[in-house]
């Protein structure tokens, strides 16, 4: 796991400051994302990304992914702070796994002005492997996924290309140990 | 078709508090719970204590259970009601009190219609709770209520908020007893059960190995029961370590006994507090490396080895990185020490740790807590030594207020006991003293319960006396009386040039004559001559007493680990002059 943080962050500002990717099991109960939000805004921890989902509807937990900033002994911190939640199963910090997987998605939206920039368009999205949702006459819809820091690449790529308007959505980091 | 194994709302909270085997509760009336109010007048087995502000229920609801062991409980109506509530959640779950506190919501249906008296209390309550509820379905609340109890009495105690809107209070639904509940385990963190027979291990061949060991034992040792504090003792009288406390630890460990360094921290001993700085093995029993008994980080006891027992995960390497944890129960792990210590023979008996014992001398030598009583203006600390004097011998409690009167009781007034001494230490909420006292006197009815407090601090909770006078709890309320916020001006005095900004307490009221217009008593010392009698005449009348002590008006409250500076540089007197680079540095600090 080698990709960095999804938005710029002034990194040199948190002193041995790692990303780190944590995955929490919690029952789907209301108040339960406001808890966990509440934690780190409370104790000054980030965000840097966050995505919630049910994933066992009988059981009725969802696996909440948090991606946060921080020096190890925060990080430690923030995983003892969340398993006091009641709510909350487990809380793992993807990187103490031996193996674990990441990935995000991206959906696209580019508008374009000339045939110039539609060959770009359409080379780096063949070099990426985006996944074409809808195409028009000047806009085109891709959705792109994998690790955030391939999803970066892309479209620090895609700014290289003059004069097109970009509008973008993603899903955060999503992970599972393996 | 009314269902006779059904019952409202209302019932089901009735019966699950008779199923929880509470006896008392503590609270105030209004729109949103008034069914319960309801139900209550309509059974005996629970005593309701009317409270004359929300804020009163909730330090009374603390200390009962501080007091008592038990789980304490108020009930408080929707809005007003519950947001007067929320200082005393915060105070519970910073000193890990076990509450549950009930509150009435605004019927389902008018929620987030901004209905009267409507407030989102599980979201203004959240991150001061354990834990907290919004019961939308009758057929929850059964359930709800035990689990509530089982969270706030369980591994870390704390409060825990069950938010009921009127019309769940009013629908009805079969009730489920406690003993038909299964607890889902993750919800609860009871902690581990099983004891780490390798730190076990490790701490003894530690304490064998080491020259200048300290016990740091803070209140989770309290929380842990009393027989933690038994096997404490004997583990402390078969080792001959040295041991301290926090302001919470006080009463773990007899306070007169050699082995006892006192409190240690920001208003702690000479030699508690240098003893933590040399020693070279640190074994902190339920204590959380909190600020006011740390001072400055970096300079903590830079040389020892630290074992840390710990109930809370997040308490362990939050503040300072320790060499072994365990995150069992004190009692279970203490009990296995002392087990493991017999069952091999290990006998420390030449382990007198003749050396450290001596240097601990050396630094008992400095009487830090020495002071000078003159003949005519009484000192606060010789009225504080001689109200210890004067009750020791009864079966006593003390609750405190916040501030130097609150400091000068935990250096001068000796616990034999855990649970003999409720004070309100992680928040420091003023105006607590006082209706913990009514709590205390209603779990302890036999008892004497002093509430030592300072004149500014009991006026913020001054109303309770009605609630002492209804009930005719014989509290005492001692009050060293010296007209300012004392600690307030004693920290301006130290760094803000003696600037006494807004910390003098004008107009105050006369505290005798407030007394009898409540119809308690009331008694006064203005001079020496007079502390004595006005002390015993406090402690044989058999009703509420304010007593107002005179107390000098410029005394401030040694010793002193300024902010900022570190245990070895502590002010030992008004005499000692502060480190210019220290003050500097904690004059930015709290």
């Amino acid at each position: 796991m080698s990709s960095t943080s999804v938005y710029p962050t002034p990194i040199n500002a948190f002193k041995q400051s790692k990303r780190s990717v944590l995955s929490v099991i919690v029952d789907n109960e209301p108040g339960i994302l406001a808890r966990i939000v509440g934690l780190f805004s409370g104790r000054g921890y980030n965000i840097e990304a966050l995505n919630v989902t049910v994933v066992d509807v009988k059981k009725n937990l969802s696996r909440i992914t948090i991606e946060t900033l921080g020096e190890e002994k925060v990080i430690s911190q923030i995983i003892a702070q969340l398993e006091k939640l009641v709510p909350v199963h487990s809380a793992t910090n993807l990187a103490n796994l031996s193996e674990s997987y990441e990935a995000e998605i991206c959906l696209i939206k580019i508008e374009f002005e000339n045939d110039e920039q539609d060959q770009k368009i359409l080379n780096f999205a063949d070099i990426y492997r985006s996944r074409t949702v809808q195409k028009r006459q000047n806009i085109v819809v891709y959705e792109i996924s994998g690790t955030s820091e391939r999803i970066n690449k892309f479209l620090d790529d895609l700014d290289t290309i003059g004069g097109i308007k970009v509008e973008l959505v993603r899903s955060g980091p999503i992970g599972l140990g393996i | 078709m009314a269902n006779e194994n059904e019952f409202t709302g209302a019932d089901i909270l009735l019966k699950a508090l008779k199923d929880q085997e509470v006896d008392t509760i503590f609270g105030y009336p209004g729109g949103a719970v008034l069914p319960i109010y309801d139900a209550i007048f309509g059974q005996n087995f629970l005593k309701h204590v009317l409270v004359r502000q929300e804020a009163g229920a909730v330090h009374a609801a603390e200390g009962y259970a501080r007091s008592s062991g038990k789980v304490g409980v108020l009930l408080v109506t929707s809005g007003p009601g519950v947001t007067n509530v929320v200082t005393g959640l915060t105070d519970a779950l910073m000193d890990s009190i076990p509450i549950v506190c009930i509150s009435g919501q605004v019927p389902s249906h008018l929620i987030g219609t901004d209905a009267f008296q409507e407030c989102d209390t599980t979201g203004i309550t959240r991150p001061c709770t354990k834990h907290n509820y919004l019961v939308k379905d009758v057929s929850k609340l059964s359930e709800t209520i035990h689990e509530a109890f089982k969270i706030a009495s369980s591994g870390r105690p704390g409060p825990v908020l069950i938010d009921i809107p009127k019309d769940v209070q009013f629908a009805k639904s079969k009730y489920i007893s406690k003993k038909d509940i299964s607890f889902r385990e993750h919800r609860i963190k009871a902690g581990s059960k099983k004891v780490d027979k390798n730190f076990v291990e490790e701490l003894v061949n530690h304490i064998k190995k080491s020259e200048r060991p300290i016990f740091y034992v803070g209140g989770g040792c309290l929380n842990s029961g009393h027989e933690a504090s038994q096997e404490l003792i004997k583990l402390v009288n078969k080792t001959n370590i040295p041991i301290t406390t926090t302001l919470h630890g006080l009463g773990c460990f007899p306070g007169e006994d050699k082995s006892s360094l006192g409190m240690l921290g920001m208003h702690g001993n000479y030699e508690a507090n240098l003893a933590m700085n040399k020693c070279d093995l640190m074994i902190n029993v339920g204590a959380r490396f909190d600020d006011r008994v740390t001072g400055r980080l970096d300079a903590f006891s830079p040389d020892s080895i630290k074992f840390h027992i710990d109930i809370d995960q997040s308490s362990i390497n939050k503040n300072v990185k320790v060499n072994f944890h365990t995150n069992t129960d004190i009692a279970l792990t203490l009990k296995e020490i002392n087990s493991f210590i017999d069952s091999n023979s290990i006998d420390f008996g030449d382990k007198d740790y003749n050396n450290w014992w001596g240097q601990i001398n050396e630094w008992r030598k400095k009487e830090c807590l020495h002071y000078e009583q003159g003949d005519e203006v009484i000192k606060p600390q010789h009225a504080i030594s001689r109200l210890y004097e004067l009750t020791k011998q009864k079966d006593t409690f003390v609750t405190t207020e916040v501030g130097q009167h609150q400091m000068w009781a935990a250096q001068y007034y000796k616990f034999s006991k855990p649970n003999r001494w409720i004070t309100s230490g992680g928040l420091g909420t003023m105006g607590f003293g006082m209706p913990a006292a009514v709590g205390a006197q209603m779990a302890n009815p036999d008892s004497l319960v002093i509430d030592i407090a300072g004149e500014a601090s009991f006026l913020m909770n001054i109303q309770e006396i009605a609630t002492a006078v209804q009930y005719k709890l014989p509290i005492k309320i001692f009050i060293l009386n010296n007209e300012y916020m004392g600690m307030v001006r004693q920290w301006q005095e130290l760094l803000h040039g003696s600037r006494y900004s807004e910390s003098y307490v004008d107009a105050l009221p006369d505290f005798k004559k407030l007394a009898e217009s409540f119809n308690a008593v009331g008694v006064r010392a203005k001079n020496i001559s007079e502390l004595d009698d006005t002390i015993n005449e406090m402690i044989s009348v058999d009703r509420p007493v304010i007593a107002d002590i005179w107390v000098d008006k410029k005394e401030n409250c040694f010793p002193m680990i300024p902010s900022g500076a570190a245990h070895h540089e502590m002010l030992l007197s008004k005499y000692d002059k502060e480190n210019p680079e220290n003050q500097e540095k904690g004059k930015v600090l709290v």
